[in-house]
């Protein structure tokens, strides 16, 4: 079928057939070459045909692809929606990070940076004056070196304008001058969660802390982190510390709250700390986490494990009673007690008086194989690698063939040995929730972390009363809160000074839990350096700075926990009658 | 025979016209709506962008220690003590828990409840 009526029959014009009633000789040449011509002629035709045949198509196809909105293109409808969901995004690529209840703490808000274009600049002197007034903190020096940089298309100006700034520079309508969209991460709380959070660099990359560490998480996922922390706890432990640093004039000061029956951390601070919105300069004391980054000697603290390692073993139990009469000398080395009672002592009384010689007596009657594979077994050996900030500390310990018999009566009222904060409250939360060790967290998580028995349930059971009755009768007294029946222990360590102890020098702890008759939290404070004070009789030991400091703090959070004060029901009702 | 060839023909061009003009017409209104969603999932954007440094700067007003400021400032109340926590059997309303009993009598689960509370 050939188009515009082109076949044999009909075209009449072009198919000249030779008549041989004209007469001519030559008609059998004549007509040869016009039946040449003629198919000469009708090639032509076709390949004309056909080319516009072919155009036609063209043009057809063409007036479909004009005709449908995107043209032709291949695409899953999966993509499609992708592309649908990315226009309403936040404009910010790292997640924010929000505390137990979901409120925000951390969040990275749009922001533009100003740079310059060296190359484009007609008049850099202007252009410095100008800038330097809309920007005071840059001198007018620095912006024209930047302005006049040779050699250069781009020039960093400032980072993270104001949108007041944005519309001035805008006003001043210098076209060498462009914007760069950026963000800038922000510490709503500023200094209260530093140490737990860290900071971000200009490039919004983790320098420290949480961070760092969770770096990964925060800028692949938009979703917001959700941590273990309480904003109120936090608060309210942080105003505590501030009081105790100021009240006993202390360096410094520091404190965790643990969730005995999970391992998440409700509260994380460490004093002094900083503004993470300031740029700190690196080497800076305020940026060293006490909690996770100090390995410390724990002193009578780590009496608490020692009374556990020997109940655990079998080898001791609660109505042993240990010669405490005189010191005892080891390796030349004169242990004696800081509050001696010189007589026998129950187990339960060398925990309530923290005698040295008494936990020297348990832990002997256990041996060291025993000490040593018991305080593997809660960790403190190991850097807790899981834990999520990036500065943590390696315990420092002797190896196992210079364990010697000083050691093991050393480290069993916690010397000798230095380990984190961390490690304490982590393996104290162990021993008084049923024995299971709870790797310690700061992300709120459905899927609870990994977890071990390393202690008996009977163990675990049988601390609780003696850790109560150090606050009830012992050194920490004074952390007793009515109804919330507060178990807990001191320790005053001296610090170590070039090889020896210092004696005016020490750090305090007072590691509690609460309600001892059923541990939900775990809670160690610790007061770095504090000083005789006279409300303090002029003494510095743990009982007189931390274990109040402790006992405040548990006043004030336990019933923001939600924690119901157990208290006796007469009481309670001569209470009503007495405010009535 | 000729006259339907071109009618034919004729019809189908119509059509083809018909065709190509809606395509074009339809073009033009999906153009429009796509302009249209363009401009609402841009002020969506702004929206979003806008609520989340809004919900940052609630984030900051609700600062604990901006509050402790204000509730001292406004307000007298002190820190909530444990001891102001109590049972409810402590409290000294003898008739209305005698009241409860009473109406709990035919409730299992009540009866229960005033027991725990006891």
């Amino acid at each position: 079928m050939l188009p515009l009526g082109l076949s044999k029959k009909t075209n009449t014009f072009y198919d000249i057939k030779p008549s041989r009633s004209n007469g001519f000789e030559t008609a059998l040449f004549e007509e040869s070459t016009n039946l040449e011509a003629v198919q000469t002629c009708r090639n032509r035709m076709s390949f004309a045909v056909i080319l516009f045949f072919l155009a036609y198509i063209v043009l057809s196809v063409r007036v479909f692809m004009v005709c449908l909105p995107h043209g032709i293109k291949i695409s899953l409808p999966d993509e499609e929606y992708a592309v649908r969901d990315i226009s309403v995004k936040l404009p910010i690529s790292r997640a924010d990070i929000v505390d137990r209840n979901g409120l925000m703490i951390a969040t990275s808000l749009p922001t533009v940076n100003l740079y310059a274009n060296p190359k484009k600049i007609q008049d850099a002197k202007d252009a410095a004056e100008k800038l330097s007034l809309i920007f005071p903190d840059l001198s007018y020096d620095d912006i024209y070196a930047k302005l006049t940089k040779k050699r250069s298309s781009f020039a960093m100006i400032k980072h993270d304008l104001s949108p007041a700034q944005q519309a001035n520079v805008n006003d001043l309508g210098i076209p060498a001058l462009e914007f760069q969209t950026s963000e800038k991460r922000v510490y709503l709380h500023s200094n209260l969660f530093a140490h737990v959070l860290g900071y971000t660099n200009v490039d919004n990359v983790g320098q420290a802390g949480l961070e760092k560490f969770m770096h990964k998480r925060l800028t692949e996922s938009s979703k917001p982190l959700k941590l273990t922390l309480d904003i109120g706890v936090q608060d309210t432990i942080r105003e505590e510390l501030l009081h105790a640093v100021e009240k006993y004039k202390a360096i410094g000061a520091a404190a965790i709250l643990m969730d005995v029956n999970t391992g998440e951390v409700l509260s994380l601070v460490s004093l002094p700390d900083y503004n993470p919105n300031i740029k700190i300069p690196v080497g800076e004391k305020s940026l060293f986490n006490f909690i996770t980054q100090a390995a410390y000697e724990p002193g009578s603290v780590f009496k608490t494990f020692n009374t556990a390692l020997g109940l655990e073993s079998g080898k001791v139990k609660v109505t042993d009673k240990f010669d405490a009469t005189k010191p005892i000398v080891i390796q030349k080395r004169k242990i004696h007690d800081d509050h001696a009672k010189n007589r026998w002592l129950t187990v339960d009384e060398i925990l309530t008086y923290s005698s040295n010689i008494g936990s020297v007596r348990i832990a002997e009657k256990v041996g060291k194989e025993g000490q040593i594979s018991f305080l593997k077994n809660l960790g403190f050996f190991n850097k807790i690698e899981d834990f999520e900030i990036s500065e943590k500390a390696r315990p420092l310990y002797q190896s196992e063939k210079n364990w010697a018999p000083i050691t093991i009566a050393t480290v069993s009222y916690g010397h000798g040995i230095s380990v984190s904060p961390l490690h304490i409250i982590t393996a104290f939360s162990a021993l008084v929730n049923g024995g299971i060790y709870h790797t310690p967290t700061l992300i709120k998580s459905d899927t609870q972390k990994v977890s071990r028995r390393v202690l008996s349930e009977h163990t675990s059971k049988q601390m609780r009363p003696l850790l109560r009755n150090v606050v009830l009768y012992g050194s920490g007294k004074q952390a007793e809160v009515a109804g919330y029946e507060v178990g807990g222990k001191t320790g005053t360590a001296n610090k170590a000074d070039k090889g020896s102890y210092a004696t005016t020098r020490v750090t305090n702890s007072f590691i509690s839990t609460f309600p001892s008759s059923d541990p939900k939290y775990a809670l160690l404070v610790i007061i770095d350096e504090p000083q005789g004070v006279p409300e303090t009789h002029n003494l510095r030991a743990s009982g007189w700075n931390a274990a109040p400091t402790s006992g405040k703090i548990i006043a004030s959070i336990a019933p923001q926990l939600g924690l119901k004060a157990n208290f006796d029901i007469n009481a309670q009702k001569a209470y009503i009658k007495a405010i009535q | 025979m000729i006259n339907t060839k071109n009618a034919i023909t004729a019809l189908w061009f119509t059509l083809t016209c018909f065709v190509i003009f809606g395509c074009f017409i339809l073009k033009n209104q999906v153009h429009d709506l796509e302009q249209e969603l363009s401009r609402i999932n841009q002020n969506i954007a702004s929206d979003v962008r806008n609520i989340h440094v809004l919900k940052a700067e609630w984030g900051v007003l609700n600062t604990p220690e901006r509050l402790r400021k204000l509730a001292h400032e406004h307000i007298s109340l002190n820190k909530i003590r444990a001891e102001q926590i109590i049972n409810y059997s402590a409290l000294p309303f003898e008739n209305e828990s005698s009241s409860v009993a009473v109406a709990s009598t035919n409730r299992k689960d009540l009866k229960q409840m005033v027991k725990l509370e006891r």
